[in-house]
């Protein structure tokens, strides 16, 4: 009876893809032999050291930067200070990549800017004035 | 003056045309050989320490005659300046991973990862009040990518111990320990962050930051602004 009923069931419904990434891992490592397995573990302990070590650079590098922005400001008040016109351009290697920075001050272009505007201004005015 | 009108217009749609329809530039076929040298140049990429225990191993499965030769030859394999032949592309990259400790394994599926696991180039602009819910979205989305990114079908085919059970854990490895390493990097933005603002602050809206921010699976170029 309970046979028959067992071939009553309809089908377990089923994902077209049953073997996901994880599965072939787990998959992997279970055919793993003993020596193998010891192998594995090694390398992953390794792995955590080389990254603690990473880490560990990448901290000097972030605490370089940070003193080296520093002396930038410090650089470009100095300058502020003593030069009407500067352009600065800085690199850092941080952490976690490269910091550019570029610091400028140019009293030329805005004179140049006021110039130019007040030169339209009075053209504007000419041709208006003009036409009255 | 209409025919010249006539002219601009048919230009202007020419031009339209041509930047809107995508141009298909058939991919080069590069022959087996030069695939070889390709492979080849990637594995001689090894650092100091792997590279010796390949050449050993090397010495130890073909014999001293042809270790030496490699030895003496693999910088002009590595430069591209000689071409490795069939047979030592077959010693190095069929027969030498069969013999390869799990350890040596690993580091030649860093490198051939390195080297064959497409690495994006994102731009993004930030402000230093709002970073983390522009920058975190599209740091997970690489991340993802990089999750279930494959080595090529092809080098697959050719290097067939890629499939082997050993290897697939060592990919698997290698996945975590660089999703480990984006997590390490992201721990240290928040700092660089506070140290870009002041920076800003102290540049009385002078200065100009861009950050080139590299993870392992990506590389993000940040242009910084503040309010």
């Amino acid at each position: 009876m309970n046979d028959e009923n067992d071939e009553l069931l309809p089908p377990q419904k089923q994902s077209l893809f049953p073997v996901t990434a994880e599965d072939i891992v787990d998959n992997a490592l279970q055919s793993l032999d003993e020596q193998q397995a010891r192998e594995v573990t090694k390398k992953a302990a390794d792995e955590i050291v080389r990254l603690a070590v990473e880490k560990r650079k990448a901290e000097y590098r972030s605490d370089r930067a940070q003193d080296e922005m520093r002396n930038l400001i410090h650089n470009a008040n100095l300058l502020d200070e003593k030069v009407g016109d500067y352009k600065i351009n800085s690199t850092f290697e941080t952490a976690t990549g490269t910091t550019s920075v570029e610091i400028k001050k140019s009293k030329t272009n805005f004179v140049l800017i006021v110039i130019g505007l007040a030169v339209f201004v009075a053209l504007v005015l000419l041709l208006v004035l003009t036409r009255l | 003056m209409v025919y010249l009108l006539a002219i601009v217009l048919f230009l202007v749609l020419l031009v339209f045309i041509l930047e809107k329809s995508p141009i298909t530039i058939a991919p080069r076929r590069i022959s087996t050989g030069a695939q070889n040298a390709e492979i080849i140049k990637v594995l001689l990429n090894l650092d100091e320490q792997p590279l010796e225990d390949l050449f050993k191993l090397y010495r130890e499965q073909f014999g001293e005659g042809p270790s030496r030769y490699a030895r003496q030859t693999y910088l002009k394999w590595k430069s591209g300046s000689v071409r490795p032949n069939k047979q030592t592309f077959a010693r190095f990259m069929v027969n030498l991973p069969k013999v390869m400790s799990f350890d040596l394994k690993c580091e030649v599926l860093r490198e051939l990862r390195e080297a064959y696991l497409a690495r994006d180039t994102y731009k993004l602009t930030v402000h230093t009040d709002d970073w983390k819910q522009s920058l975190m979205p599209l740091v997970e989305t690489i991340n993802e990518k990089a999750r279930t990114a494959e080595l090529p079908k092809e080098l697959q085919h050719r290097l067939t111990w890629l499939a082997e059970d050993d290897v697939q854990v060592a990919n698997a490895l290698l996945a975590e320990s660089q999703e480990r390493q984006s997590l390490n990097s992201l721990m240290f933005l928040e700092k660089e962050f506070a140290n870009i603002e002041q920076l800003l602050d102290n540049a009385g809206g002078r200065g100009k930051v861009t950050h080139l921010l590299k993870l392992p699976t990506g590389t993000i170029s940040l242009k910084i602004k503040r309010r």
